[in-house]
C-alpha cells in the first residue's frame, strides 16, 4: 500500500514539475519535489521498498530529462544508500538534520549527474552554474520539513496496518479474555 | 303592581320603537336632501381623518422603509448579477482574445509549413525537463503519427531541436540549445561552415577558421549538410566573435532566433529515411 502511494506520488509530483511548476518565473525557481521524495526514501523508508522506488523514480526521471537513459537510477541509488548507510550511525530523521541533508544530498546528486553526463557527452561540456544551483538548495531547504511531514502524513494515513492511522477500524471484540 | 310594571315596559318599547324611527327618518332625510355633511359628520370626519393621516403617514414610513430595504436586496442581487454577468464577458473576451493569438500562431505556423518540403506534422508541448541539466520538451505526437528518431522539429522563428525519443503518442526533443545537441551551420552572408552547438541557453559555432571573415549580426542558418535539417533554415544571429592566440578557430557566440520559453507550437518535419538511425 505505501509503496503504490509513495509511487503515485512520485509520478504526481514529476508531472507537476514537467508542467505546472515551468510556468514560475526564472528568478523564483523551480522546486525539485521529485528529489525531496528520494530524500525521504532514504531516511524514512525500508532498503528494499526505498531502493525499488528509487530505481523506479530514476528510470521515470530518464524519460522525462535528458537523453542518457541509466544516469538518473544510478544516482538516484547512490544517494539511496549513502542516505542509508548515514542512517544508520547518525540520527538524522531528526527534523534539525534533514535541511543539511537535504541540502548536502542535492549537492551530491547534481556533481553526480553533471560528473557522468559531463562524461557521456561528445565533445562538449555541460554548465555548472552556481546561481541556480543555490538557489535550488535555498528552494529545498526551505520546504523540505513541510514536504516531509505531508509524506509522512501519507504513508501513516493511508496504511492500514500502521497503528498511527486515523482511518484504520478499530478491532472488535473481547480482547480481553483470559 | 303588576299594571305599572306592564305599561312601564309598553313606554319603553314605544320609546325605543320611536327613537329608532326618528334615526331612520333622519337616515332617508339626509340621503335623500342636499348630500352634505352636517357639522357632526365634518367632526368626525375631521378627527378620524386625521387620524387616518397619520396612520398612513406611519404605514408609508414604515412601507418605505421595507420597499427601500427590499429594493436594496435587489439592487445588491442585481448587481450580483451584473458583475457575474461582467465575469463571464471578460472571460469570454479574454478566450476570443486567445483564439485570435492562437489563431495567428498557427497561421504563421501554415505559412511555414507550406515553404517547407512536406510532409510536415504540428505538435503541441505538453512537458519540459525538469532537470537544469538538459534541455528536452515532450510533445503530444508520437510513433502512431509517424513520428521517429532523428527528425527535425523547427518553428516559424527558426530551428527548435530534433526528436530523441518517441513512444506511440508522446515523443521527446532534444532543443537545439542543449550541449548535446550538433547542427551543420552556414554564416548566410559569408557562407562559411561550421557546427551550431548548444551551450544550455544559447549557441557556439565550432569549427571556424580563423581567417574567415565573422561579424557580429550575421545570420546563422541550416546548411542542409547531413540531411536532418532542410537548408536556410534560420538559427540564430552572431553576439560574440573571439580570436584566441592559439588554436586554428575563432569562437563565435550565437543568440538563438527562436525564444525557447515561449515555445508552445512546433513543426516537426517528416523525412522517409530518418539519418539519425
Amino acid at each position: 500500500m505505501v509503496f503504490s502511494l509513495l509511487l503515485l506520488l512520485g509520478i504526481f509530483l514529476l508531472t507537476l514539475q514537467t508542467t505546472i511548476l515551468h510556468l514560475l518565473p526564472d528568478w523564483i525557481g523551480r522546486p525539485d519535489l521529485l528529489f525531496l521524495l528520494i530524500v525521504y526514501l532514504g531516511t524514512h523508508l525500508d532498503i528494499f521498498k526505498g531502493a525499488a522506488l528509487a530505481l523506479l523514480f530514476g528510470l521515470l526521471m530518464d524519460i522525462f530529462s535528458g537523453i542518457f537513459l541509466g544516469l538518473h537510477p544510478v544516482a538516484y541509488l547512490i544517494l539511496f544508500f549513502i542516505l542509508k548507510t548515514i542512517d544508520r550511525h547518525l540520527a538524522i530523521t531528526e527534523p534539525i538534520h534533514q535541511v543539511p541533508v537535504v541540502a548536502l544530498s542535492y549537492l551530491f546528486t547534481a556533481s553526480s549527474i553533471f560528473i557522468f553526463a559531463s562524461m557521456l557527452i561528445d565533445q562538449a561540456e555541460l554548465n555548472w552554474s552556481w546561481g541556480k544551483i543555490i538557489l535550488q538548495l535555498l528552494i529545498l531547504s526551505t520546504i523540505c520539513l513541510p514536504f516531509f511531514n505531508l509524506f509522512t502524513w501519507i504513508t501513516t494515513a493511508f496504511d492500514p496496518k500502521n497503528r498511527q492511522n486515523p482511518f484504520r477500524r478499530a478491532r472488535t471484540g473481547n480482547r480481553f479474555r483470559a | 303592581m303588576r299594571k305599572r310594571s306592564n305599561r312601564a315596559k309598553q313606554l319603553k318599547v314605544f320609546f325605543l320603537f320611536g327613537l329608532l324611527l326618528t334615526l331612520i327618518l333622519i337616515l332617508i332625510v339626509s340621503t335623500v336632501g342636499r348630500q352634505e355633511f352636517n357639522a357632526p359628520h365634518k367632526l368626525a370626519f375631521e378627527v378620524i381623518g386625521t387620524a387616518q393621516k397619520n396612520i398612513t403617514t406611519i404605514s408609508n414610513y414604515f412601507t418605505g422603509i421595507w420597499a427601500n430595504y427590499t429594493s436594496l436586496i435587489n439592487v445588491r442581487e442585481e448587481n450580483k448579477r451584473l458583475r457575474d454577468e461582467l465575469q463571464k464577458f471578460k472571460a469570454t473576451n479574454n478566450e476570443y482574445r486567445e483564439a485570435v493569438a492562437t489563431n495567428v500562431r498557427l497561421a504563421k505556423l501554415l505559412q511555414m509549413k507550406e515553404s517547407l518540403p512536406s510532409p510536415t506534422l504540428t505538435a503541441q508541448i505538453i512537458g519540459k525537463d525538469p532537470s537544469e541539466w538538459f534541455k528536452t520538451i515532450i510533445i503530444d505526437r508520437g510513433s502512431s503519427d509517424g513520428v521517429q528518431k532523428g527528425m527535425p522539429a523547427v518553428t516559424v522563428e527558426g530551428v527548435v531541436g530534433q526528436v530523441v525519443n518517441t513512444s506511440p503518442h508522446y515523443a521527446k526533443i532534444l532543443l537545439a540549445t542543449d550541449p548535446n545537441s550538433a547542427i551543420e551551420a552556414l554564416i548566410q552572408k559569408t557562407r562559411v561552415q561550421g557546427i551550431i552547438k548548444g551551450t544550455g541557453t544559447a549557441y557556439d559555432v565550432n569549427y571556424v577558421l580563423k581567417n574567415c571573415d565573422v561579424q557580429e549580426g550575421d545570420h546563422i542558418v541550416t546548411s542542409g549538410l547531413g540531411g536532418i535539417f532542410p537548408k536556410g533554415l534560420p538559427i540564430g544571429v552572431v553576439s560574440n566573435v573571439t580570436k584566441t592566440r592559439r588554436g586554428m578557430f575563432q569562437k563565435i557566440a550565437v543568440a538563438p532566433s527562436t525564444d525557447f520559453s515561449q515555445l508552445e507550437y512546433l513543426i516537426i518535419i517528416m523525412k522517409k529515411d530518418s539519418l539519425a538511425k
